[in-house]
């Protein structure tokens, strides 16, 4: 069980995470991920393989800052008007899964509204995370979107 | 829908006023009588691609899908053959199956158990002695309703409600060749879906997404955002994909003169491809990369050195067999397109496996699917703005006409068809020609 203190910290990254997302700071989002750290989206439930099975997103740092500099081109057309979002996280546990290292998981829902339509996605996140100095940085990210096979809509803003 | 609010039929006149050599009336895309037209005359008689037979391996194996507005299970029956079945009970009309893909001996209504075999066939209903003397299992009437035109051409199975149908390979005419090109691919000569998949629907018309695909204008705009950022990303910068994912962003910003090196090509039939696209990075199969070297060396030995480079030597893009079918053979990619609506289309994404292949050589299928066809992913997202864009605007009576005059005055022709540069709208107006054709042609 890990200590109160330490669950606390961790709660408030995963809100401050939720924060960077919901004010557009999304150069700020991608500063929380390791130098290779992961964004995974998988299109099946229970997925396992991101090589074999196609993900709605697998990505990494390298690939995650491009598509952060496209959230912030003022071209793309997906983004015009620009969403807004509220992500909400909770039902946070955490535990730690060696030196420094945490597994996190906690449920979430997003809700995007732009121009007329109003989106609701939801899921379970699943972080490993590293601790650096006060705050932690996410080896990978794991969105377990509860619709993931189900029929889509373009997304834009990561949830 | 119900025969009360059935709207009436545009006739052969109405449509042919609506297509102008140049233009075409935005009623085409906003009509719902046109669309009730089209998915009489188009998608109710041509041939459509409803399954792949690696989906289709044994007995009961089978996929749900949809034809002409119609739910279907295609299946794999006890003598082998595959069967395109309505799904519905005919006992009181309930949906059958809600699986997406399975294997089932047989299909139970759950809710008064008549029990079908994979040939649509009744094999029982529980107690039998209620039912009339006359009842009778072996009477079709009450089996599950058969499609009986079913063809299939290297694996890929198309079904028609069209009774009297050309053959199907009359029908794919010379794309015959990207189905090939697709199969020969692999070194053990069989290609395989991949159990992953993409389902998105957009707000707008069928057409509009194959006329896209057809269309290598766009790109440049539409897709500014993600080349423009992919651009000035460094190169290898992502240890997950030997930069696969930047090179198919930055390969939609080409300069004029890759762009002038696009060719359109355009069919009878309302068939229509492009040459030569991607050819630079880990897509080109120019490079000496290991999984390239043992995926050639793997393809040389089957097919020897000459046949391999002629099939690895085919470079067409968006592949789109008309109506609504689009074939990328050398990225192992497929789109259908479905209408559900004059103004709603439902588009299924899928990947092959080339059989004997390096396994990093579908790994690249797999991340091709994602970075153009994933609901997040940075190129299509924006295409399907464009897409419901374009529909909203031609859903009011504003100015009636679109305009595809781009290319007239240079189109050319050779002997398979219509031969146009990159900048031509020339297969919207051949993908619009087709269409007339089938909407005004008389019962099969």
């Amino acid at each position: 069980m890990l200590d109160v203190q330490t669950q606390r910290q961790i709660e408030l990254f995963l809100f401050e995470e939720a924060r960077l997302l919901d004010e557009g700071d999304f150069e700020g989002w991608l500063k929380l991920y390791e130098p290779h750290g992961i964004y995974w989206m998988p299109s099946r439930p229970g997925q396992t393989d991101p090589l074999n099975v196609a993900s709605i997103v697998y990505e990494d740092h390298g690939i995650l800052s491009i598509r952060v500099q496209r959230l912030l081109e003022e071209r793309a057309l997906v983004l015009t008007p620009m969403p807004r979002t509220t992500h909400m996280v909770s039902n946070i546990v955490a535990q730690t899964a060696g030196e420094a290292e945490f597994r996190v998981d906690a449920a979430f829902v997003c809700v995007v509204h732009q121009a007329e339509k109003q989106k609701i996605y939801s899921g379970r996140h699943s972080y490993e995370l590293i601790r650096a100095g006060e705050a932690f940085r996410i080896k990978l990210k794991r969105v377990s979107l509860m619709n993931c096979d189900g029929v889509h809509t373009p997304m834009a803003i990561p949830l | 829908m119900t025969d009360h609010t059935a709207p009436e039929l545009p006739t052969a006149d109405d449509i042919r006023s609506l297509v102008r050599p140049d233009h075409v009336h935005r009623r085409a895309y906003a009509d719902p009588a046109v669309f009730q037209l089209e998915q009489e005359r188009i998608f109710s008689r041509l041939w459509i691609y409803v399954a792949h037979e690696s989906q289709l391996k044994k007995t009961g194996d089978f996929v749900r899908t949809r034809l002409a507005g119609h739910e279907v299970l295609v299946t794999r029956g006890e003598d082998g053959k595959i069967n395109v079945l309505k799904n519905r009970c005919p006992h009181r009309g309930a949906r059958l199956c809600m699986a997406d893909e399975g294997t089932s001996r047989l299909f139970s209504c759950p809710y008064h158990a008549w029990v079908f075999r994979p040939d649509g066939s009744l094999s029982s209903v529980p107690h039998r002695k209620s039912y009339p003397e006359s009842f009778d299992l072996t009477d079709p009437r009450n089996h599950m309703q058969r499609i009986e035109k079913i063809e299939t051409y290297r694996g890929f199975v198309f079904a028609t409600l069209n009774e009297n149908p050309e053959s199907l390979v009359k029908h794919l005419g010379q794309m015959t060749e990207v189905i090939d090109n697709l199969v020969d691919r692999a070194p053990d000569g069989e290609i395989e879906m991949a159990d992953s998949s993409f389902t998105l629907e957009y707000r707008g018309n069928w057409k509009l997404h194959m006329e896209n695909a057809a269309d290598i204008f766009h790109p440049s705009f539409v897709h500014s955002s993600s080349v423009m950022p992919a651009r000035r990303a460094p190169a290898n910068a992502s240890i997950l994909d030997q930069d696969q994912t930047r090179e198919m962003l930055m390969a939609n910003g080409f300069g004029y003169d890759e762009w002038e090196g696009i060719q359109l090509n355009g069919l009878a039939g309302g068939h229509t491809y492009m040459k030569n696209f991607y050819n630079r990075g880990v897509l080109s199969h120019q490079q000496e990369d290991p999984v390239i070297v043992r995926y050639r060396a793997a393809l040389v030995a089957k097919l020897g050195e000459e046949k391999a480079a002629q099939v690895l030597g085919m470079n067409r893009f968006n592949n789109i067999i008309y109506p609504n079918m689009i074939i990328n053979a050398q990225y192992q990619q497929m789109r259908i397109a479905t209408p559900l609506a004059i103004d709603r289309t439902l588009v299924r994404i899928v990947c092959f496996r080339l059989k004997g292949a390096p396994d990093e050589m579908f790994h690249r299928s797999v991340r091709f699917l994602t970075t153009l066809g994933s609901p997040a992913s940075m190129i299509f997202s924006d295409d399907v703005e464009m897409l419901e864009r374009c529909q909203q605007g031609l859903a009011k009576d504003e100015g009636p006409w679109v305009d595809f005059s781009r290319g007239l005055d240079s189109d050319q022709r050779d002997q398979d068809g219509a031969v146009s540069g990159a900048a031509s709208e020339m297969p919207m107006r051949v993908q619009f020609q087709a269409w007339v054709n089938y909407l005004t042609a008389e019962a099969a």
